[in-house]
């Protein structure tokens, strides 16, 4: 079943709890980290696991694949550590890691996922920036907390227990 | 979507190891830890001041940056499913008297109890002490820090005050001392609250700014009038009650001996602006639930001192989040409170790395 693991920047707060938390899970080293730009604005950067993955596409080992939740896998045991994925992702996303002599990247969570539980970062975000599921559960989410984030901003002075749906 | 999953490491609680730990503070550190030892078999009570559990998410970060049920579906997924229990309005003390933030208390427990009665305790009680800045007339009514000022704001919006427990900002002239997400946030109340006019002190220009230049600009187009470099000396008073501040323009020195350049002020540039309320966000101090000799060492900065286990001076007692770090981010409490979860189930195990 195709799933996505969407990042919403508008609505990131830069707390970098999903960078703790992936950190946590994988040795100190995070697959997710947050950036912040010249203007100080806090962007998360991590595997967008693209539809068309360039990645993928350029990999002369063929060490990259696509597993059956949709992520975008590196296979540590074909990676010949040319960087040919790291020089064509828009995003510069893979990492080379020098212990293990291959690329890494994030695999949203891919032992979490055999479990039957959903990438730690979506499941932490305090800001609810970070969604996971199938493509059109994911953008349904998104749409109704961006709406959540309008309406809050506009009428913060006013206190929402007690009016209309409890949230 | 439903709230944060604290307890994100199983999908339910496993077999129980028969260890009971003691988590003071119900904040990202405590909570992370919480989430981390439940699913690790240890019984969880945690205890903290507030009518409920959250912290600074709750309590203090707006609404329209961390949604309230995201935190509060959280705490109860850890309550229901995973059986934590938590003692709201709670006070851990070692006979101390109050503080800031107690308006809630309603019951009080003694650290000591709390050694006896369980196998490990964490504390994780954040950095709430703000400071006012020492000046002339900060002692008048109608100066606050910006964090008991969100305390309050957002109290309100939980259900626990009522509006006339918050300052009345509406049609009130606003000075917000600070240049990083607290200011940032105490501004924007404001305007939402509907003060007249917020102005925004910083000692440093736009582009050092702790919340960055982008939130600065934000809060410029929404009307708040930026007064970078400069810094207030004093604040006047009539009545008792704040009327006005005066300010002085600041330059930048040469490097120090640190290569710094540090903000001071021009003689002669002082001015003055007509204001009701002075709202400080200057920075946090640690606030560990202790005031003085307990047995767990502070560093100067009133830090509570851990070893490489997370471990303070006491054997058993253990502590994460801000109130090791200083002033951090919930991301680095929470990371902070999941290494040292991990590090109180060796320990409760004798696993030995």
């Amino acid at each position: 079943m195709r799933k996505v693991l969407h990042v919403d920047y508008s609505l990131c707060i830069g707390c970098e709890t999903c960078e703790g938390v992936c950190e946590f899970l994988h040795h100190g080293k995070p697959n997710i980290r947050v950036y912040y730009t010249v203007t100080g604005i806090p962007i998360p950067i991590n595997c967008r696991h693209c539809e068309k993955a360039p990645c993928m596409e350029v990999c002369p080992a063929g060490a990259i694949s696509r597993d059956h939740d949709g992520a975008i896998i590196i296979n540590p045991n074909k990676c010949i550590g040319c960087m040919m994925c790291l020089a064509v992702c828009p995003f510069g996303v893979p990492t080379f890691d020098v212990k293990l002599k291959a690329m890494t990247k994030c695999d949203m969570c891919a032992d979490r996922r055999e479990l039957g539980m959903p990438p730690a970062c979506s499941e932490m975000c305090p800001a609810e920036a970070i969604f996971f599921g199938k493509p059109e559960e994911a953008e349904e989410e998104i749409r109704r907390r961006t709406a959540e984030k309008i309406a809050r901003e506009r009428i913060s002075s006013i206190p929402l227990e007690g009016v209309g749906r409890q949230l | 979507m439903g709230g944060m999953n604290f307890a994100f490491l199983c999908r339910e609680k496993p077999k129980p190891t028969g260890k009971k730990v003691a988590i003071i503070g119900a904040g990202p550190a405590g909570l992370a830890a919480a989430g981390y030892l439940v699913c690790h078999g240890h019984e969880v009570h945690v205890y903290d001041k507030l009518p409920e559990p959250g912290g600074l998410m709750l309590f203090g970060i707006p609404e329209f940056r961390i949604p309230i049920y995201r935190v509060r579906d959280g705490c109860k997924n850890l309550e229901n499913a995973f059986e934590v229990k938590f003692f709201p309005r709670t006070k851990v003390c070692f006979g101390n008297p109050n503080e800031d933030g107690d308006d809630f208390v309603e019951k009080r427990v003694e650290f000591e109890e709390l050694v006896k009665n369980y196998d490990a305790v964490l504390i994780a009680t954040g950095a709430w002490n703000a400071y006012l800045p020492n000046i002339p007339g900060s002692d008048l009514e109608g100066v606050f820090s910006a964090l008991e000022y969100l305390f309050r704001i957002k109290s309100v919006k939980l259900g626990h005050m009522d509006w006339s427990e918050v300052p009345p900002i509406e049609g009130k002239k606003i000075l917000v001392i600070g240049a990083g997400h607290t200011a940032v946030d105490a501004a924007i109340e404001s305007v939402n609250l509907g003060a007249e006019k917020v102005y925004l002190s910083y000692r440093r220009t736009i582009r050092e700014a702790p919340a960055g230049a982008y939130e600065i600009h934000l809060l410029q187009q929404r009307g708040v009038k930026w007064l970078e470099r400069t810094m207030p000396v004093r604040i006047i008073g009539e009545n008792g009650k704040v009327r006005a501040v005066e300010l002085v323009k600041t330059k930048m020195s040469e490097p120090d001996e640190t290569g710094r350049r540090r903000p001071i002020p021009i003689e002669g540039s002082n001015f003055q602006i007509d204001v009701d309320y002075v709202i400080c966000a200057v920075g946090q101090m640690p606030t560990p639930p202790f005031a003085k000799e307990t047995g767990i060492a502070l560093d100067r900065k009133g830090r509570i001192v851990v070893d490489s286990r997370h471990m303070t001076s006491r054997e058993g007692v253990f502590a994460a989040g801000d109130v090791v770090l200083g002033p951090s981010k919930v991301g680095k409490a929470v990371k902070d409170g999941l290494y040292t979860a991990e590090s109180i189930h060796y320990w409760l195990m004798e696993v030995r790395e």
